[in-house]
């Protein structure tokens, strides 16, 4: 797969993230569980807000830390945070 | 028109190898899409309420043989049906949607055990369960026996007699069914309370009167359908960011292919952080208990 060409190049960077993102699979599915709605929800805020956390850090390693990228991750970690408010009940 | 379908999807000079779907601006797009989709819904629930809500499978008897079924697995007694108890569930339920909250005790400084005094039922030991918006009852009963407090009261030895409430109703302008438990111990045998000797029909509990007219209370749980607004929020939510997954699946290995130096964010974190919000969004369970 060409796409593990870019892992390769940062095996660490993405192996915290794989390992930060199947912690909140397991939690997730954890609180689901037991029924908890606002847990699951709390889980994709820490998740999303790891995420961009994880994003300055790799493109810092990288040395290519812009703004237009962290805007980029911003977004995407914005959009799961309004997804999971409006779709995980009240 | 082709050319600007490609120019969305397919990483090439003249978009500087990026899909335009990827880029900040279009993400800000997605999201005000979203979001304008939100205020539609929200919308409809303030200027029409009862059109948007849940539709659920559960009924009184099923909350009953599920709640006996639970504790005789723990070798205990089965709780005998109360229709007083019952009542004092459903007062409580339509006094939830008459005054629009979610709590055991209302705004106005009502606890759970005013009801079980105003539908005449006097106690010694008494507690109470509170669910909305599950879809089953299986699902419903899962919830309350995996929360330890919920679960307490379901197998609570020192109980003796249950109510149960299944009311649709219209709760935050969402329509929804709530479920009420209460529990008790009569305070003496010579209570006067009217204990039913059979099982509950599966749609015996009435609320004593409807509160609300433009409401459908009453004893049917089993609702006409409806259209659930999370259901249409998770759909939306799940076309757009599968969109937006298939586009980077193909833009990274065009450029990886390509070998194509550019200045954006990694795509095949992105394809990690996104698949697992998917899964997150596809798999979240509805439902919440109280």
């Amino acid at each position: 797969m060409v796409i593990f060409k870019e892992i390769k190049k940062h095996p660490l960077n993405y192996l915290i993230l794989g390992v930060i993102l199947i912690i909140a699979a397991f939690v997730f599915f954890y609180f689901r569980q037991n029924f908890d709605a606002h847990d699951q929800r709390r889980v994709v805020y820490v998740t999303s807000g790891i995420y961009l956390i994880w994003s300055l850090y790799h493109h810092y390693r990288r040395g290519d830390l812009q703004f237009s990228i962290i805007l980029e991750y911003f977004l995407l970690a914005l959009f799961a945070v309004i997804i999971a408010l409006t779709t995980l009940s009240p | 028109m082709a050319g600007f379908l490609s120019l969305l999807f397919i990483p090439q000079e003249k978009n500087n190898h990026r899909a335009l779907l990827l880029r900040p601006s279009f993400l800000g797009i997605f999201i005000a899409l979203y979001l304008l989709n939100q205020s539609i819904i929200q919308s409809l629930t303030v200027l029409k309420p009862g059109i948007l809500g849940y539709s659920s499978e559960i009924t009184a008897q099923k909350v009953l043989n599920q709640t006996n079924s639970e504790r005789q697995k723990l070798g205990l007694p089965v709780l005998e049906y109360n229709d007083t108890l019952s009542q004092s569930a459903a007062a409580k339920a339509n006094d939830m949607f008459s005054n629009n909250y979610w709590s055991h005790n209302s705004p106005a400084g009502k606890t759970p055990w005013d009801f079980f005094k105003s539908a005449g039922y006097k106690y010694s030991i008494a507690g109470e369960n509170l669910a909305k918006d599950f879809y089953d009852t299986d699902g419903l009963i899962k919830a309350w026996m995996n929360s330890p407090t919920h679960r307490d009261n379901i197998i609570n030895d020192k109980y003796q007699e249950i109510g149960i409430a299944v009311i649709n109703g219209v709760l935050s302008g969402v329509k929804t069914t709530l479920v009420v438990q209460h529990f008790a111990t009569p305070l003496n045998t010579q209570v006067a309370v009217k204990k039913q000797t059979t099982a509950p029909s599966p749609d015996v509990v009435t609320a004593p009167e409807p509160l609300i007219s433009t409401q459908s209370l009453g004893t049917s749980a089993v609702t006409p359908s409806l259209i659930s607004p999370l259901l249409i929020s998770k759909i939306i939510g799940t076309i757009i960011f599968t969109l937006i997954l298939g586009v980077l699946i193909i833009d990274s290995y065009i450029t990886l292919k390509n070998n194509t130096p550019r200045l954006t964010g990694s795509s095949a974190s992105h394809i990690g952080f996104l698949l697992i919000i998917l899964m997150l969004l596809i798999f979240g369970r509805q439902g919440t208990i109280f």
